[in-house]
C-alpha cells in the first residue's frame, strides 16, 4: 500500500494541463449561500437537486451498466471487487449491506458466502439500478438470503449496530453529503464490523494520471455515446471522479465520523482505492 | 492489477465449470455447504479460502486478516497429488508433509469432490458434433491410448531383456534380491563384530584397574 500525501487543495485545484481537459473547479468555501451548493461533476448545483440529477444519470445508464463497466475497465473492475470481498473478512452467518449496490456484483458473491443463516441487503437509491440488479441476480438463482432496499445512504433505514460488513463500491462519489452518509454507515455497523469503500481515486504517478485524464475525458464519453447512446452521463462519470476526495482526504473523513484502524489500498496505480475502517 | 484475485478468479472458474459438467457433484457439494476450507500451498505466495455453497467461491486471505476457516491445510504442490488417496492423510501428517487444522472431514470431502468428478466428455462433445462422430472420436482415442500403452509396455520389456540378457549391463531381479540379502547378512555380521569389539574394549579397560587394586 502506498499512502498518498498530496494535500486536498492540490487535488481539488489541479489544472489539467494535458490537451483539452477541462480544469477542475474550486470547491465552495462553505459560507453563506455556498453551503447550499454542491458539485455535480464540474458544475455547481443546488444540494437539493444533486440526488435527482444523479438519479437521472443512472436511470439512463442502468440497462447498459454492466457492459459499460466491462468495457471501460477492460474487465478489471471484477478484480477490484474481488479484492474488496477478500478484504471484507465475511463469513457464514454474517449480515452484509451492499450499499449503492447497483447491479449486484458484490451482493451475489456475499450471498453465497454468508449462506442461509446470513443476510445480504442490496441497497441503492436508484430504483432503475435496483430493478436491473434484482432481475440479474434472480436469473442467476441468487435468492433466499438477499433483500433489496431502495435507500438513501445519508439516512439508512436500518437499526443501529446491525451489519457485520458494509460495502459501497463506486457509489460514494455520487452521494450529496458524504460525511452524513459515512456517519449513517457507522451507526448501522456492529461494533467489530467494518466498512469498505471502493472508489475511483487519485493515480499515484504523473504519467498514469495524464494517460488516465486523456482516456476518461476523451475516450470514455465516446464509448458511452457508442454503446449506451449517452455521452453526457459518461462525461459526468469522468468529472465526478476528479471531484471525489483523494485517498488521504477520504481516510480522514472516515476517521472523523468515528472509524478506527482506517487504511487504504491503491489498486491499479491508484486509479481506484479501497478504504477500510472498523467500528469498535 | 491484483494478481492474487486474477489467480483465484481463474481457479474458481475452472472448478465451477467442471462441477457443472458432473451432475452428481451436487450431492457432494451439499455436504460442504456453508463450510470454508483454507489452503496454504508453500510454492504460492497467497493463501486461498474455498467457500462452499451451491458453487465454490475462491477467496484470497489477506496478510493482515485472521485465518478463520473450518479447516486449514498447509502443504506443498507435490503433497497435493498424494491427497488423492484420503487414507494417506494420517501418514502425511505424521511425516510433516501436511499440516491440517480443524475438521478433517471437510478436507476429505473436498478431495473427494475433485477426484471423483465423473465427466462424460463424449456426451459433451456429441452436443456439438452429433452422437456418431463423438462416439467414433472417443473410440478412436481410446484405441490409440490403449495401443500406445501396449507399445510402451512392449518396448520396456524389450529394452529390459536386451540390457539383462544381451548386453549384460543390468542384473536380473532375482540376482538383485539375492545381492540385497547378502548385503543384509554382511551388515548383521559386521554389527555383531562391532558389538563384540566394543565389549572386549570395555573389558580391557576394566582389567588394569582391577590389577592396580
Amino acid at each position: 500500500m502506498s499512502n498518498s500525501q498530496v494535500p486536498q487543495s492540490e487535488h481539488k485545484t489541479k489544472d489539467a494541463d494535458s490537451s483539452n481537459i477541462p480544469p477542475i473547479p474550486q470547491e465552495p468555501t462553505g459560507t453563506g449561500e455556498d453551503d447550499s451548493q454542491t458539485h455535480f461533476g464540474f458544475k455547481q448545483v443546488d444540494k437539493t437537486k444533486k440526488a435527482s440529477m444523479v438519479a437521472d444519470v443512472f436511470h439512463s445508464v442502468a440497462a447498459k451498466y454492466d457492459i459499460m463497466n466491462d468495457m471501460m475497465s477492460m474487465g478489471i473492475h471484477r478484480l477490484w471487487k474481488r479484492f474488496t470481498i477478500d478484504c471484507s473478512g465475511v463469513r457464514a452467518g454474517h449480515k452484509v449491506l451492499d450499499l449503492a449496490g447497483g447491479t449486484g456484483d458484490l451482493a451475489a458473491k456475499f450471498s453465497k458466502i454468508v449462506g442461509e443463516k446470513g443476510q445480504v441487503v442490496l441497497a441503492d437509491i436508484n430504483n432503475a439500478m435496483l430493478k436491473v440488479g434484482r432481475d440479474k441476480l434472480r436469473n442467476k438463482g441468487v435468492v433466499g438470503n438477499l433483500e433489496y432496499v431502495q435507500a438513501n445512504a445519508e439516512m439508512l433505514p436500518f437499526p443501529d449496530n446491525y451489519f457485520d460488513v458494509i460495502t459501497i463500491a463506486f457509489g460514494l462519489r455520487n452521494v450529496t453529503d458524504k460525511d452524513k452518509a459515512l456517519a449513517s454507515m457507522y451507526r448501522v455497523l456492529k461494533p467489530g464490523g467494518r466498512l469498505l469503500v471502493l472508489e475511483f481515486s487519485k493515480p499515484q504517478s504523473e504519467m498514469l494520471s495524464k494517460a488516465y485524464d486523456l482516456y476518461s475525458f476523451h475516450l470514455l464519453p465516446k464509448m458511452g455515446k457508442l454503446v449506451a447512446n449517452d455521452s453526457e452521463s459518461y462525461q459526468y462519470l469522468a468529472e465526478s471522479i476528479r471531484m471525489h476526495p483523494d485517498q488521504e482526504t477520504l481516510k480522514a473523513m472516515m476517521e472523523s465520523v468515528g472509524f478506527e484502524q482506517t487504511t487504504f489500498h491503491n489498486l491499479t496505480g491508484g486509479i481506484v482505492a479501497l478504504h477500510r475502517g472498523f467500528k469498535f | 492489477m491484483p494478481a492474487a484475485q486474477l489467480v483465484s478468479s481463474g481457479i474458481e472458474r475452472i472448478i465451477n465449470q467442471l462441477l457443472k459438467l458432473d451432475a452428481s457433484s451436487v450431492l457432494l457439494l451439499q455436504k460442504l455447504s456453508n463450510k470454508q476450507l483454507s489452503v496454504d500451498i508453500h510454492e504460492l505466495p497467497w493463501i486461498f479460502k474455498f467457500s462452499f455453497s451451491d458453487q465454490v467461491d475462491v477467496l484470497t486471505v489477506m496478510p493482515d486478516e485472521e485465518l478463520l476457516s473450518d479447516c486449514h491445510l498447509a502443504l506443498s504442490l507435490s503433497t497435493l497429488q498424494k491427497l488423492k488417496d484420503t487414507s494417506q492423510i494420517t501418514r502425511l501428517i505424521q511425516n510433516g508433509e501436511l499440516v491440517l487444522e480443524g475438521d478433517v472431514a471437510i478436507a476429505q470431502q473436498f478431495s473427494q469432490l475433485i477426484t471423483e468428478l465423473d465427466i462424460d466428455w463424449e456426451e459433451l462433445l456429441s452436443k456439438y458434433t452429433g452422437d456418431l462422430l463423438a462416439h467414433n472420436t472417443f473410440r478412436l482415442g481410446k484405441k490409440l491410448i490403449h495401443s500406445a500403452k501396449a507399445k510402451a509396455n512392449r518396448l520396456a520389456t524389450t529394452l529390459g531383456d536386451a540390457a539383462i540378457e544381451e548386453k549384460r549391463i543390468a542384473a536380473p531381479a532375482i540376482l538383485v534380491v539375492d545381492f540385497c540379502d547378502q548385503v543384509n547378512e554382511l551388515r548383521s555380521a559386521t554389527d555383531r563384530l562391532s558389538a563384540k569389539i566394543s565389549r572386549l574394549e570395555s573389558q580391557s579397560t576394566l582389567s588394569p584397574n582391577k590389577q592396580s587394586n
